[in-house]
């Protein structure tokens, strides 16, 4: 008999996982469980072509039906209520039980919500899927004031969107800084410069009080006592791991599912990849949680691989990008544990970068510029990184200079 | 006849090995790479994002795009790795007398 496989959730770490098992097995039995009516899409677009209206459904999809069909890999829509981790099944909301002899957990993570009255509440838009962009988009036609509440990659890149199609958006976020989960302090504020200069209100160190709807309107009293008056609200705090089904079963959760570097959690013959996995890196020697696109793609192709029984190590090096405007900015590694930071570039035209570098050793690189002016020396940081490769900080500053030579053989 | 469709680009040592350079010519844009065992061109425009893919990382065969790190195979312009799905353009190229030439039509 084949064996049975499935995968829960039908995101992106589930479809690589899926075509990276067929790859290497061609009879087994391959099945993705997910809880949205669209095939596996790419998210990156939804804050910005798709708002732009530059892309379309039908552009987001990584590969077509006919692809999955002739892949033999089966997509179900389906809402799962519950997993029996002892007999290796997975019941569904309609009643339905799929018994598995391998189960890969891609769930992702959901948005955080806020809480402010009950009243509004339920009116906050959020953008993680396909059908929050669709709502997002219709309820925008013929509004002129945006509030986003959320000053991360989502909530710029929402701000960048809409700012383009000439819409006035005010921004609030709670930390001192945009981005401040992640990004460098330096980084953030030359982002910040560049909302503003394009006409968007940035306002720190601010929270909710208060949201009052009047008419079709919204009136946002801030702890200063600032109001803002505004059409729509969108908000993006961030995101929590999708273990809701996992909870009280024996399954090891502790900020997302706990696996190991094979992707493998403490039950034997189910794995977590992407989002929803906390992942032990052995580079870096701690757990990690990641939330970007070149994560959900690597971890499910690794898990695939170890689901194949071709042992495979997840090491990669972190990285992520966020296009606002036409800026592009990349971070790659880690950027909170260092002894010396190195500038490149003084012009974000030229782009800009910073080195993080512990005992002459690069860790990280935070880098902005116009469309992909930073990209190749954010990817031969990444290299860098991998190796441990002690560099010369003379000739990361010196913009005159490619870095190329520093991963040539 | 033959020879009017071969646009010069440059001379040889316009390009590092492993490297590129862009090249553009009337409305359109190409990259013109130096690798170990030669040059070779493609379309300049990532086939993924509007981006150059001038910026871009050339490892062995490879071009790896500077904004989302789709990869392609210079040689042949297929699309290796994801974001990127759609292959690249590739165009001949000659080299006379250390000169470069690209065959765009």
């Amino acid at each position: 008999m084949n064996k049975k496989i499935f995968i829960l959730g039908g995101g992106q770490s589930a479809l690589y996982a899926a075509r990276e098992i067929r790859k290497n097995n061609r009879d087994a039995e391959i099945t993705i469980l997910g809880e949205e009516k669209f095939i596996p899409y790419e998210r990156p677009p939804l804050s910005k072509d798709f708002l732009l209206n530059k892309r379309i459904d039908e552009d987001l999809y990584f590969c077509s039906k006919e692809t999955l069909e002739e892949e033999k890999i089966n997509y179900l829509n389906t809402i799962i209520i519950k997993v029996d981790f002892e007999n290796n099944i997975l019941v569904s909301e309609d009643n339905k039980q799929y018994t598995y002899d391998t189960l890969l957990i891609s769930t992702g993570s959901k948005n955080r919500k806020l809480i402010i009255n009950s009243e509004v509440d339920d009116e906050i838009f959020y953008l993680r899927n396909l059908e929050e962009a669709k709502n997002i988009k219709e309820k925008a036609l013929g509004k002129k004031n945006i509030l986003i509440i959320g000053g991360g990659f989502i909530g710029l890149e929402i701000a960048s969107s809409f700012s383009q199609l000439n819409k006035n958006i005010s921004l609030v976020e709670v930390g001192n800084q945009l981005m401040g989960r992640i990004i460098p302090n330096q980084i953030a504020d030359l982002v910040k410069q560049f909302h503003e200069n394009e006409g968007n209100k940035i306002i720190l160190n601010k929270t909710i009080s208060e949201i009052t709807k009047i008419n079709e309107k919204y009136k946002i009293l801030l702890n200063d006592n600032t109001e803002i008056i505004s059409d729509l609200i969108i908000a993006g705090i961030g995101s929590i791991p999708n273990v809701g089904l996992f909870e009280n079963t024996k399954l090891k959760l502790d900020n997302g599912i706990v696996t190991n570097e094979f992707c493998e959690t403490n039950i034997k013959n189910v794995y977590a990849s992407g989002d929803v996995s906390n992942f032990y890196h052995p580079l870096y020697a701690k757990y990690m949680r990641l939330e970007s696109y070149q994560h959900a793609q690597n971890h499910g192709l690794c898990a695939g691989k170890n689901i194949s029984g071709i042992k495979t190590e997840y090491s990669s090096i972190p990285w992520m990008w966020s296009d606002q405007f036409n800026l592009n900015l990349q971070l790659t590694g880690i950027c909170d544990d260092y002894d010396e930071i190195v500038e490149r570039g003084k012009r974000i035209d030229d782009g800009i970068i910073h080195f993080f570098l512990k005992n002459k050793k690069i860790k990280g690189a935070c880098g902005l510029g116009i469309a992909g002016k930073v990209g190749r020396d954010i990817r031969i940081t990444s290299k860098l990184a991998e190796k441990n490769t002690i560099v010369d900080s003379s000739l990361l500053s010196d913009q005159s200079q490619k870095l190329n030579k520093l991963i040539q053989k | 006849m033959a020879d009017e469709n071969w646009i010069e680009v440059g001379s040889t040592d316009s390009i590092e090995e492993e490297d590129l350079i862009r090249f553009d010519h009337q409305d359109k844009t190409f990259c013109v790479y130096r690798l170990t065992d030669g040059f070779y061109a493609t379309d300049g425009i990532c086939t993924h994002e509007a981006v150059h893919l001038e910026d871009g990382l050339v490892m062995d065969d490879e071009i790896e795009c500077p904004m989302h790190q789709g990869i392609f195979n210079i040689k042949s312009g297929e699309a290796l790795s994801p974001p990127a799905c759609d292959d690249l353009k590739t165009y001949p190229v000659k080299v006379d007398n250390d000169k470069i030439f690209i065959k765009i039509n």
